[in-house]
């Protein structure tokens, strides 16, 4: 018991000694969920994820960005809206902002019921920068499964 | 108390309910309930009143008003983060794996957004759902991202339930004057005993108190004290969060 408690007592001293020098987060693991179409609250959305790259550094860092619903309206390039019935907030500034974010290791992941019920027929074509693998089977499921494996959920 | 009294007041019936005698005392008074033809159907009446309760309370929190257990329950919760963060120290401290134990208990801003990991993948999946807006196309989105979740562990015999929460201007979802899914609410609780939906007794409340409102709630609408608080308690207790 004692022994214990000697033990315990080291720890918290240590622990508090980590907590008063240089700030270094330890791993994180973190899904960003996007399901609004206002572009302000998107690319405010995509600003915090920034701050975040920068608190933490990529290299402690797993983030992914779940679209879904209005949300997918991130990505929608303005000249190939085509059928699709979202709004096209993809403008070239956005596309800079997402490109830079995936240059750090941020992965965007997109539904696949919502490419369906919002009829972005030709995803390869009217989203930016989109790969097959980015799919997503239902945004709802993978918000919950990556929770599920110790992500952190965060809604901008 | 002996068996020959056989007049028994309401507590000791309540008492023997709830099995609260001892095991030999317990056997005399039912032999007595037995025995009388009115006791034992006061004592039937309060077993299924107290089912009903305990069916009542399962999932959702009692209302405000029992202010003595709420607190006690509230001092265990913060009881139990302090050993969950003590635990989460230790884990740094003394092993190996600290570092993944410390990241589990990650608490990433101030307004509590960040929160612990909901259930291993292999057990029941839960999904508590924060509905906020009170837009109804929103809503209608949202039903049908719930029926399409439903449905699916459904047809895989996969365990899931879903809480949709609804709170602030969320409320009008469960209004009765408001909602414009009144029918599919109903359909999709009568086919998914899964899935519950929780009203905000708060939002009631500031209804009332603050716009003169009476609130009529759909009738598949439990009630919480506290939208927040019970999100928040669902997230402890491992529950995946979906703020919509």
């Amino acid at each position: 018991m004692k022994k214990t408690m000697v033990i315990m007592g080291a720890a918290v001293m240590w622990a508090m000694m980590g907590i008063g020098g240089a700030v270094a987060y330890e791993k994180q693991k973190v899904v960003y969920h996007i399901n609004y179409d206002d572009p302000k609250t998107q690319a405010g959305a995509l600003r915090n994820i920034q701050n975040h790259i920068n608190a933490v550094g990529k290299e402690n860092l797993e983030l992914r960005v779940v679209m879904h619903g209005k949300g997918l309206s991130l990505l929608l390039d303005p000249d190939m809206k085509g059928e699709a019935t979202l709004a096209a907030n993809g403008t070239p500034q956005m596309q800079a902002t997402v490109a830079g974010l995936k240059d750090q290791g941020i992965t965007f992941k997109v539904c696949a019921n919502t490419l369906k019920g919002k009829k972005i027929a030709d995803p390869e074509n009217q989203l930016y920068d989109f790969n097959k693998v980015d799919i997503v089977p239902s945004g709802v499921a993978e918000l919950a499964a990556l929770q599920a494996q110790g992500f952190t959920y965060i809604k901008p | 108390m002996s068996a020959d009294d056989t007049d028994l007041s309401d507590e000791s019936l309540n008492a023997i309910v709830d099995g609260e005698y001892p095991m030999h005392e317990q056997a005399e008074l039912m032999a007595v309930v037995q025995a009388d033809a009115s006791h034992s159907n006061r004592v039937c009446a309060l077993r299924s009143l107290k089912v009903m309760v305990q069916n009542a309370y399962a999932e959702v929190p009692a209302p405000a008003g029992r202010g003595r257990r709420r607190r006690r329950a509230g001092l265990m919760g913060v009881a139990a983060s302090l050993a969950l963060g003590l635990a989460a120290v230790l884990g740094v401290g003394l092993s190996s794996d600290g570092g993944r134990q410390a990241e589990r208990f990650v608490v990433l801003d101030a307004d509590g957004r960040g929160q612990r990991p909901a259930v291993a993948a292999d057990e029941e999946m839960r999904i508590v759902f924060h509905l906020l807006d009170g837009d109804m196309d929103a809503a209608g989105e949202l039903l049908d991202e719930v029926e399409t979740l439903l449905a699916d562990y459904r047809q895989r015999n996969a365990a899931l339930r879903i809480e949709v929460v609804a709170h602030s201007d969320g409320l009008a979802l469960l209004r009765r004057r408001l909602s414009s899914h009144q029918e599919r609410v109903a359909s999709l609780a009568r086919t998914f005993p899964n899935l519950t939906f929780v009203a905000c007794s708060n939002t009631v409340r500031r209804l009332r108190v603050e716009k003169g409102l009476e609130v009529t709630l759909v009738p598949e609408a439990r009630q919480t004290a506290s939208g927040v608080t019970h999100v928040v308690k669902r997230q402890q207790q491992g529950w995946a969060y979906i703020k919509v």
